[in-house]
């Protein structure tokens, strides 16, 4: 069979694009700029635009670079482009090859950049090692490193550094090493993205002139024998590759960018660069969908594409509006359309035009019924019920079939009341919510069983006084994980003996090491001197020494172990062999295995086990990798050395655990999507980015005007940036942000009108006084159209070994690490082939570049 | 390059790479699993020179799209293959980390894989394969020993008696049926039905090797404290007393297991300093 017309596969797939959607997808040379509205389809036109280039214009995978926002996203587009092209491969027998094809998020890009030996003329770069943002927080908070950094700006005391450092970048000048490194990172993440060369600025502010030598010191430090990289100078380096070669502005052909009013200053150097070849650059987006800003993002390279796109390609985009709405009802779209007019987004100088891009949106629904509703104008509790009480009903009308398909959206989780309030009534008609990272992780039951059964173990920090709040909060999160474990432990009394033997095993070691450490004394030995064999006899001396610490140094494991060194001329140190002597045979994660032996958790195996409830199970993965993390940090082994005075306790407890406890975690996390069965998701705005809901209902139209953040302030003024007016900054990036949440709604949309101070910001008062909404109490239930799930399978990858034949060894083995992602503790299989393979991968590289060398 | 110069740039390869995933993974290998490691690649170049000389692709990722299963799922299958190519012949080799005396013992195992590999290359490629082939790179235990006593001759002769690569035929009929095992897989995942074997795989002495179930997989898994079938199994060893129960709890593996592990690892112990809580 020979190839079809594109047409005949869109009616194939019954899709009938209407003519700019047509436009959009058969554009296929020059700059594009597609300036798409919400529920417009932009990404069934990315798709098909994807698949008319590699099909009808003969574009290689390899040769088209797709970034988008989440690695979900293009986890999506993906599988969609793979079962598109299947569905042409059944035509031609021809197959296509996605495996090389750059699509991923922009960071995971710039990591393949980094290695492709496309822009390397062939050679072989090893990858730098990257932080994530809980690594590069350690690396920061170390008191070693802190201590060498603050030093690098001049500073002399720790206390005088974080007050100045604090008291600069948030207006509070606490002396909290914490907040002091959470706001360095900031700044530094936000100088790395701005591609600041800080020997290159002048400044007469002189805490700035501090900060700029520290994030002089932290670059350098990153610099060493294998290079290490956060993730915004992940994205630098990967711009200094492409700076660096040849012929990187022809490796790819397309350079198409989605969700663009969400990038920042360093990846558009990044595209234009990349395209600068072909020209053939296109961006997708919404600026009125811009939410990143505080993590860098600029909605200007989205609103001002069409000048530097000129100033950079030398060309202008065709710019194509998906201004046709095929998510929502008319009111819906009507009402967010008019939300965006309530605030003035003229420029200074009016002939200069707009800070936003003027739209005019279309709905294609044409059901002109009531689909914003307002609760009646009351306080809080009342408008709770009233909502609650809605939702329900819907339920029970079978307007909805999950109430996972009612969405409760704020502003943030963090300020309790309104979500407490709504969790609260919803808990009255017994309706359950979801509401992830609406609390902190180590508050979950799961993480204070472990962390209570290892503080029953391991004992607790002893705090002499509270220096704030915060660390009471932490003390008393400690005493009541302890509480907890108490009573699992009397529920079990295997799980009471296991503990007894730990602890006494603990105790041991300690004694072990207090034993030798007076041995040393005698001696006069230091621990840090080197160890010479004939040591062995005095530290044996004692009678005291336990059989085990005995034994360990005998061994003839460890003699040989202690030759080889000598004979490398790198001794041990006498607190190797200490260590040696007062080790314990499990690491914290081996423990945490065991302990999962116990009743109280493998329960939850069992119920992941026949796939009845996999939230626990998911949970004690995620414990895992913060046990594996603090290894990594700190130790893997556990020695008598370790847990004298007190050390380890203070060390996992006192500061992994509390530095854990104070980060929490993040509320810009995606969410899990779709949303457990049973429950009514409540979530932050960002987390229903890019996603859609049958009902969404408000749950605060309030959001405070906190003024432009310092880092902008910062940075405006250092690189004398323009855009957006630093005091309306704020003013136009809430409006943006409910403006996402608003076009979330697909059939109803419920708002909130609460009496009360802090109820609304004033686009919504004005909304409210010019709209004569339905009220709840009025609204005709048999109006709202049923609400139907409409899952596209895209289907899943699946490998051979990994899940293929790894699910066929064993099922439940299958589960825990791959589907979960448990940490193992001992298995050094996966460590091994990864090894081997990459190496021999490496070592064919280098033998093809040979021989390409011989041949020319 | 000269044979001496790609053996010094595998070395540094492979110390590289080695950082690397230890800093990423936060583990480490052990000295004698780290050598071992290094040792595979080394001799794999060594005696495979041919053939890693005529490589034309690595690491090339397979993917066979548009797949359903049973229930309707639609999935697709995923492997990694290196390939020769010469003037009309392709060739394809999996190289794996495994034994070839297992590879061999087992060749059925393996004849699935690569068949299926062989017709995604067939479907993506449109070019038949002519050979296929499993390389198995662990190193023969009389190899191992030559190596470590350092005797020359010795090393000679043993390199030259193993085979580490292992042809697997094209068998057309088995690609239906492991197309048809994989879809059985794929819906096992997705309906969430993870229970471990029962106590009688355990207990069953695994295809074509001297060691049961639970030894050779089931003690290198580290959940299999919490595993019903393990428990089990342990219990039917013998004694049923507490005291069994919390020996097993302290099973590391064999004794030189537990040295090499703590070795590894004792180098990343925490310095003596003292060490404050934070307030």
């Amino acid at each position: 069979m020979s190839l079809p017309k594109i047409e005949e596969l869109w009616e194939l797939k019954k899709f009938s694009p209407n003519p700019n959607q047509k436009e959009a997808i058969l554009h296929s040379e020059g700059p594009l700029f597609l300036s798409a509205g919400p529920g417009s389809g932009k990404t069934r036109v990315l798709l098909w635009r994807t698949l008319n280039l590699i099909v009808f214009h003969n574009v290689k995978p390899e040769e088209i670079f797709l970034s988008t926002f989440t690695e979900k996203a293009a986890h999506q587009l993906k599988e969609g482009l793979r079962s598109l092209l299947g569905l042409v491969s059944n035509y031609t027998n021809q197959s296509y090859d996605l495996s090389k094809m750059a699509l991923g998020t922009v960071h995971s890009i710039c990591n393949q950049i980094i290695t492709d030996r496309r822009f390397t003329d062939g050679h072989r770069v090893p990858p730098p090692v990257l932080m994530d943002e809980l690594k590069q927080y350690f690396y920061l908070y170390r008191r070693n490193f802190w201590e060498d950094l603050i030093k690098s700006g001049g500073y002399e005391k720790e206390e005088d550094a974080n007050k100045e450092i604090n008291d600069y970048l948030s207006n509070y000048p606490s002396s909290s090493r914490h907040n002091a490194v959470q706001n360095i990172i900031s700044i530094f993440n936000r100088f790395s993205e701005e591609c600041l060369v800080p020997a290159s600025i002048k400044t007469n502010d002189k805490v700035l002139k501090k900060i700029l030598k520290m994030y002089q010191y932290y670059l350098t430090g990153l610099n060493g024998k294998i290079r290490k990289v956060d993730f915004a100078i992940l994205q630098q380096c990967a711009f200094d590759t492409i700076q660096s070669s040849v012929t990187a502005s022809n490796v790819y052909k397309h350079v198409i960018i989605d969700e663009y009013q969400d990038t920042n200053h360093i990846q558009e150097k990044l595209f234009f660069s990349l395209a600068k070849g072909n020209k053939n650059i296109t961006i997708v987006g919404d600026d009125d969908q811009a939410l990143y800003r505080f993590r860098g993002a600029t909605v200007e390279n989205l609103v001002e594409f069409e000048n530097r796109c000129k100033q950079f390609l030398g060309i202008k985009p065709q710019k194509i509006d998906l201004s046709h709405n095929y998510r929502s009802r008319k009111k819906i779209v009507s009402v967010y359309s008019s939300f965006m007019d309530k605030t003035n987004w003229q420029r200074k100088r009016p002939e200069k035009g707009y800070y936003r891009i003027l739209k005019n949106l279309v709905a294609i629904n044409n059901d002109t019924k009531p689909s914003v509703i307002v609760s009646s104008y009351s306080k809080s509790p009342e408008v709770y019920a009233e909502i609650a009480q809605l939702v329900k009903e819907m339920k029970e009308s079978g307007k909805i079939e999950d109430y996972n398909q009612i969405a409760f959206l704020f502003p943030t989780l963090k300020s309790r009341s309104r979500v407490d309030g709504l969790r609260e009534a919803l808990g009255r008609l017994d309706i359950r919510v979801y509401a992830p990272r609406a609390g902190r992780f180590l508050e979950i039951e799961e993480a204070m069983a472990i962390w209570g059964l290892l503080s029953k173990i391991f004992g607790r920090p002893k705090y002499t006084e509270y220096f704030s709040q915060g660390l009471r909060d932490y003390s008393n999160w400690i005493s009541e994980c302890r509480r907890f474990a108490d009573t699992i432990i009397a529920n079990d009394s295997q799980l009471k003996s296991f503990i007894q033997d730990k602890k006494e095993e603990l105790s041991l070691v300690t004694e072990d090491f207090e034993i030798l450490a007076g041995v040393l004394k005698r001696k006069k030995w230091n621990l840090t001197d080197s160890f010479k064999m004939e040591m062995l006899r005095d530290l044996l001396k004692p009678s005291s020494l336990s059989n085990k610490a005995k034994k360990n140094l005998q061994s003839e494991f460890f003699n040989k172990a202690v030759e080889l060194r000598e004979t490398q001329g790198k001794p041990f140190k006498i607190i190797n062999i200490l260590n040696r002597a007062t080790s314990v045979d499990w690491s914290i994660l081996d423990l945490f295995y065991q302990l999962n032996a116990f009743t109280h958790f493998k329960e939850m195996y069992s119920m992941a086990e026949t796939g009845e409830d996999e939230g626990p199970i998911c949970n004690l993965g995620l414990i895992t990798q913060y046990l594996a993390r603090y290894m990594e940090e700190v130790s893997a082994v556990i020695t008598g050395t370790f847990l004298s005075d007190d050390k380890f306790v203070n060390s996992f407890f006192g500061s992994f655990t509390y530095a854990l406890y104070r980060l929490g975690e993040s509320e810009y996390e995606d969410a899990d999507d779709p949303f457990p069965k049973g429950r009514v998701p409540f979530l932050t705005i960002h987390q229903a980015k890019g996603l859609e809901f049958p009902v969404v209902v408000l749950g605060s139209i309030f959001k405070k005007d906190r003024g432009p953040r310092k880092n902008e302030i910062i940075i405006r003024d250092l690189l004398k940036k323009e855009g957006e007016p630093l005091d309306r900054m704020n003013e136009f990036d809430n409006m943006r942000m409910f403006y996402v949440a608003l076009s979330r709604a697909k059939n109803l949309l419920v708002l909130p009108h609460y009496k009360g101070g802090s109820a609304a910001i004033e686009p919504f008062k004005e909304l409210f006084e010019e709209n004569k909404f339905t009220l709840i109490e009025d609204f005709d239930l048999t109006t709202l159209p049923e609400a139907i799930l409409d899952e596209e399978d895209l289907g899943k990858s699946y490998s051979y070994t990994g899940d293929y034949l790894n699910y066929n060894k064993c099922p439940r083995n299958y589960m825990i690490f791959n589907k979960y992602g448990f940490v193992p503790s001992r298995s050094q299989t996966m460590f091994f082939g990864s090894l081997v393979h990459k190496t021999i991968e490496d070592l064919h590289h280098l033998l093809i570049q040979e021989r390409k060398k011989i041949a020319s | 390059m000269t044979d001496q110069e790609i053996e010094k740039q595998i070395r540094e390869y492979f110390e590289e790479n080695y950082e690397l995933l230890r800093l990423e993974g936060g583990h480490a290998l052990t000295e004698a699993g780290k050598q071992d490691a290094f040792y595979q690649v080394l001799y794999y170049w060594k005696k495979l020179k041919d053939i890693a000389n005529k490589v034309t692709e690595t690491e090339v990722k397979l993917s066979l799209p548009n797949q359903e299963t049973t229930k309707g799922r639609k999935f697709s299958i995923e492997g990694v293959v290196d390939i020769v190519r010469e003037e009309n012949e392709t060739w394809m080799y999996d190289i794996k980390t495994h034994d070839p005396d297992y590879v061999n013992t087992h060749k059925e195992l393996y004849e699935k894989q690569l068949n299926i590999y062989a017709h995604i290359w067939h479907k993506l490629r449109g070019n038949p394969l002519d050979y296929t082939a499993i390389i198995a790179t662990t190193l023969p235990a009389g190899l191992r020993n030559a190596i470590q006593t350092n005797n020359e001759r010795q090393k000679e002769f043993e390199l030259n008696k193993w085979k580490p690569v292992i042809e697997i035929p094209f068998v057309e009929k088995h690609i239906e049926n492991t197309i048809n095992d994989f879809k059985k897989v794929v819906d096992n995942i997705e309906d969430k039905k993870f229970a471990p074997p029962p106590l009688k795989v355990l207990q069953e002495k695994m295809e074509g090797s001297n060691t049961r179930f639970a030894t050779r997989v089931c003690r290198n898994c580290d959940s299999r404290f919490s595993c019903t079938s393990y428990q089990e199994y342990v219990q039917s060893l013998g004694s049923k007393s507490f005291a069994a129960f919390k020996k097993y709890f302290n099973d590391f593996g064999e004794d030189t297991d537990q040295e090499q592990w703590i070795e590894a690892n004792l180098e990343n112990a925490p310095p003596p300093e003292t060490v404050e809580p934070i307030t």
